[in-house]
This record gives structure tokens, sequence and C-alpha cells, in this order.
């Protein structure tokens, strides 16, 4: 879990330090992650941040001055006497760990839920398995959207068509680039695993997952021509975080503590995430990919259409939540595998929840409340740069109309792009990565989009009913 | 800064002579107004009498931190006192208090560096060893050297 307290005492001088260093030494034997923000007479410090805020499990408030809680609206907040912080940190954790701490001013129901707080429900039901996957997914993102970018633009600006495609001429400039992009690509199996392990066992689980990351990505380590890939990543990944947490777990002697995090728990998590991959995971799981890729790069016709409605189905399903994101991590892989059809079809698919439902407040006013059509002003916008989220307030309102109305408009626009050659380099969707020069078939491109927004916006105003 | 600078070997008393809790607050705020840190000891006594009345400072773990702020205080400092038989603090866990930190703080600070210092020694002081260390400290020598520490 992830801890925020606040410490608080009339003076100032003392208590609150010493709650603020119990909480955390209980945090830590306990196995969580916290940070304190101590509110004593030297001011604030260690100021919690919304972004600390925002990805919290619970706040603990041990405090015996008053502190403001409206930041943490919709938190589980258990608020406790500073002497409890010092006396018992261990239970006011522990009550986290049964679930027993209520919800902080628990939202009405009946006002438009904002994307923040549906995605903090969200969040609270998630399975550790996975907030482990998505820590490393949102880790690897930026590698794969520096690679993909600077390849996409040296092919586009730089390279020359040749017989066998662009082709960079040696010596250019843009081969440079093109380089940098590929060794951004290098990175991106081993810190998806490195992250995911460290999301399960703190930071012993980093040098482990990262390295049996870089295994599963270079088959010449068992023997097989090409690498595991993202599969073998996340497996990888699982592997070292359970590994470390393990290891862990093990009690030692308390000569031996200090040198467990740095030395002991990466170096044997290491050995063995490498020994199980070179001997037994890594050719199978190699297999499987290469299977994988070349049935995606031959596939035609139906079979294409077929991918192409799952995955923009799934894109739309839960806008931003678990489906969309196995859907997008998948277009992600495969943009580092050389495919890039599947994310050009995706990318389509993510902006149209959102631009379909705004057109629809602008279609038909009738169909939506005030706040509504504000709300479709903001997807709009948020179409624009593929932020599918944009549809979140949309469908917490009227899931049964909404929903089926915005997959089949992004199945639509995803199957168009996919039958006519859109690409995407980028993991990232929305007209905005046209601008980024990600895109192959710009045209096509948009006419997807615009087909499939218009279809979203005309069927959820047929269905749904005038306010 | 360290926390030796808050201290001198003449705030530091091994062996307190007080059997209660009124006794030993009233020797020990002598210790800090005989170093020259008060303008008034008696109303810096208020200061720390009202802090006991918002809640013990008998945190538990043989531990008793009195502390004022308070115009009487000219500069900060801290008294350090050890009563092996322990003293009863009202002490949130009801064990007796055996390590005894009194704290003196002016109302207006100068700098933020004092209670800086305060608050690692606080910190510190959860620290099971450290006070494993301070029990059993023999002399006034070997309590400025822990003290080094903060």
């Amino acid at each position: 879990m992830k801890l925020l307290a606040i410490t608080s005492c009339p003076n100032g001088i003392a208590h609150t330090y010493m709650a603020a260093e119990k909480l955390a030494k209980a945090a830590e034997k306990m196995g969580h992650e916290i940070k304190v923000e101590t509110q004593g007479s030297i001011g604030v410090e260690n100021e919690l941040t919304p972004e600390d805020i925002q990805s919290a499990d619970g706040v603990i408030i041990a405090a015996d001055k008053q502190v403001d809680k409206s930041r943490f609206y919709g938190k589980r907040v258990l608020e406790a006497s500073v002497t409890d912080g010092i006396r018992k940190p261990e239970e006011l954790i522990a009550k986290f760990e049964r679930n027993e701490v209520p919800v902080y001013g628990k939202p009405q129901s009946d006002t438009l839920k904002t994307i923040e707080e549906v995605k903090t429900e969200r969040k609270q039901k998630q399975s550790p398995i996975y907030r482990n996957l998505m820590n490393g997914v949102s880790y690897m993102i930026p590698f794969v959207v520096i690679g993909g970018l600077l390849i996409a633009l040296s092919l586009a600006i730089g390279g020359e068509p040749t017989d066998k495609g662009l082709v960079i001429p040696k010596g250019s400039i843009w081969n440079d680039i093109l380089n940098v992009g590929a060794a951004s690509f290098t990175f991106m199996v081993p810190i998806l695993s490195g992250f995911i392990a460290m999301s399960i066992a703190d930071r012993p689980g980093l040098a482990p997952g990262m390295i049996g990351g870089y295994i599963a990505a270079n088959g010449s380590f068992y023997g097989s021509e090409a690498g595991a890939g993202f599969i073998g990543g996340i497996i990888a990944g699982f592997l070292a975080g359970y590994i470390a947490k393990w290891i862990k777990s093990i009690p030692v002697p308390k000569i031996v503590q200090p040198i467990m995090p740095i030395l002991v728990i990466p170096l044997f998590s290491s050995i063995l995430v490498a020994v199980i991959f070179i001997f037994i995971l890594g050719q199978p799981i190699a297999g499987i990919m290469e299977w994988l890729t070349s049935w995606l790069n031959s596939m035609q016709g139906a079979s294409k259409v077929i991918l192409a409605m799952i995955l923009g189905a799934m894109i739309a399903f839960d806008m931003g939540g678990p489906v969309n994101k196995v859907a997008f991590l998948f277009g992600s892989a495969m943009i580092a595998e050389g495919n890039v059809h599947i994310m050009g079809a995706i990318a389509v698919a993510i902006c149209i929840p959102p631009l379909g439902l705004g057109l629809a407040t602008l279609l038909n006013k009738s169909k939506f409340t005030e706040e509504e059509r504000e709300a479709g002003k903001a997807a709009l916008a948020m179409g624009l740069v593929g932020i599918t989220e944009g549809a979140i307030p949309f469908a917490a309102r009227d899931p049964l109309r909404v929903i089926p109305s915005i997959m089949i408009g992004s199945m639509v626009g995803s199957v168009i792009a996919m039958l006519s050659g859109v690409t995407d380099h980028v993991p990232h969707g929305g007209p905005i990565v046209a601008v980024f020069q990600a895109v192959e078939h710009v045209p096509m491109f948009f006419v997807s989009i615009i087909i499939g927004m218009v279809v979203t916006a005309l069927l959820v105003n047929a269905i749904k009913k005038p306010v | 800064m360290k926390l030796t600078e808050l201290m001198t070997m003449e705030l530091i008393e091994l062996q307190l002579k007080g059997e209660t809790k009124d006794e030993i607050m009233e020797e020990m705020a002598t210790m800090i107004d005989r170093s020259g840190a008060l303008y008034d000891k008696e109303a810096y006594k208020q200061s720390l009498y009202h802090r006991e009345m918002e809640g013990s400072t008998g945190i538990g773990f043989g531990i008793a931190i009195p502390h004022g702020k308070s115009h009487a205080v000219k500069q900060t400092c801290v008294a350090f006192g050890v009563k092996r038989s322990g003293v009863d603090w009202d002490s949130l866990d009801g064990e007796k208090a055996q390590l005894i930190f009194m704290i003196a703080v002016p109302e207006e600070q100068a700098s933020n560096e004092h209670l800086k210092i305060l608050q690692f020694l606080s910190r510190k002081l959860m620290d099971d060893e450290f006070r494993e260390h301070l029990l059993q400290a023999k002399t006034k020598e070997e309590i400025m050297q822990l003290f080094e520490q903060v």
C-alpha cells in the first residue's frame, strides 16, 4: 500500500516528529510505502503533493491540532491523536490493511462524477497484479514515445524511397537520430520489467527486474534468434519482483540486515531470474512472440478486421481502465516489434469516445444537462490530445447507452484505419500524434476519426432519452 | 549546528534527586535557569505546566520531554536528566519515565535551526538502541558523545 500521513501537535517541537518517525518505521516494517508531512513549529515539511494524494491508498492524520482535510476528499482518512501515532503506529496502519477506514466526504451519487473520482474508485478496486503491471508500463511508455518518434521522424524527413522502402543514407544526421531512437527502444523491456519488480518488492527489486528484462529481450542468452519481447519482460518483472520479495521475507541476523537491500536481495534475485530465463523460460516465450508477430504481420482481410474490432471495442469499453490499457499495451509493444499498424488502429479508437460525445452535445442539446454540455467541451479538447478519459463523465451517468455507442464508434474507426494502412509510431492516440509526424496515411487517419466520431454521436443521440 | 551546542555539561544530570514529577520539573528548570538561558524561571515553568495540561509529555518508552515555549526563555536549550528508578509522568503507556529531556524554546525564534535540532532529537529518541545507550551511559562525557550524533 501507499500511505500518507500528517503529524502535528500543539507546540510542534517534539511529538510531531516522534510520530512521523514511528509511522515511517512501522510502515517500513509492515512493507508499505509512506510519506509523512510534519506540521511543526518550523512550518510544513515534506509536504504532500497533489500527486502523492492522488496515488495514495489512505491517509493517516495523527494530530492534536486541526488539520485541513479538504484535500483528502474521496480518500480513506483515519484520524487519530499524535500520541496514537507514537504509541501504536502499527495498529493505525493495520486498520488500512483490514480495510476498516471509511472514505472521507463520500461524493453524492447524483452529481456528475469527475474523471478524477472515477479513477480513484477504479484504483481502489484494482488488483495488485494489475497495479504492478501498470507501474511498469507507465515507466516504459516514455521510452517507446522517444524511440517511436525519433525513428518515425528520421524516416519521414531523412529517408529516401528505394525499392526496399525508406532508407536513410549512411553518414546523414538522420542516421544518428535513428540510432538514438533505437537506443531508446532497447531500454523498453528492461524498464518495463524493472519497474514491475520495483512495484512488488520496492527498491531491491529494480536491479533484478531490469537484468531479467534485458535477458528476456536478448535471445542470444538462450540461443534464440528473437528475444522474448514484452511478454518475456512482463514475466521477468513479476518473477524478479516475487523472488526479491520472498528473499526479503527471510529472517536474517541483525548484522546482515544493512546489506540485504543493496547486496543480498538484488544479487540472489538476479541470479535466480537469469537462471530461470536462460535455461527454462527464454526459448518457449521467444517462440510464442515470434509466432505472434509473424501471425500479426501476415494477417489479411477478415482477420485484420476482427482484430481491429476487438481492439477498438477494448479501447472504448472502460475509457482508460484495465481493458483499455491491455489493448494499449499490446499496441505499444507491437511498435517495438516493428508492427505499427496495430497502434494506428488504436490511436484512432482512443480519441473517438471523447470526440464523439463532445460532438453529440453540440448536435442535440436537449439530450444533455447543462453540466454535461460543459463536460462535452472538455471532452472535445481531451479527444484532440488523445485522452479517452474525457468520455468518463458521460459514461458514469448513463453507462448502458453511452458505452455501447462509443464502443461501436471506436470499432468502426479502427477498422477503417486498419484497412487503409494507417500507422502510428508512438504509443499515444488522437489527432496530436499526426501533428508529431508519427502517423502514416494522415488523410485516412483523420477520415477514420471523423467517421467514428459521427457514428458515436448519432448513435448516442438516437438512444439517449431527453433530459 | 549540533545538539551539543544547545547543551552544556551543567545541563546534564545522571542522578536526578527528585522523586515526583513536580520535584523533577523544579530540579531541571533550576538547572536551565542556572545556565543563564531564562529571563524568568517561574514564567518558564508555567509554560511547561501549560503544555502538560494539553497532554502528558511522557510519551512512553521511558521518556518524558517536558517542553515550554515562552517569552521567559532567552535562548533555546535542552537539559537532560536520568532517573534510574523512574518517575511517574502520567505516561501514555503507564510506564515510569527514566530519561527526561527538558526543552526551553523562546517565543520568537531568530532562526529555525534550533527547532531543526529538536526535531532530529525527537526522531532519534524513537530509536531503541539510542535510548538503551543513554540509559547505560556512566559519565556526562559519554552522554555528550551520544548527543554528538544528533
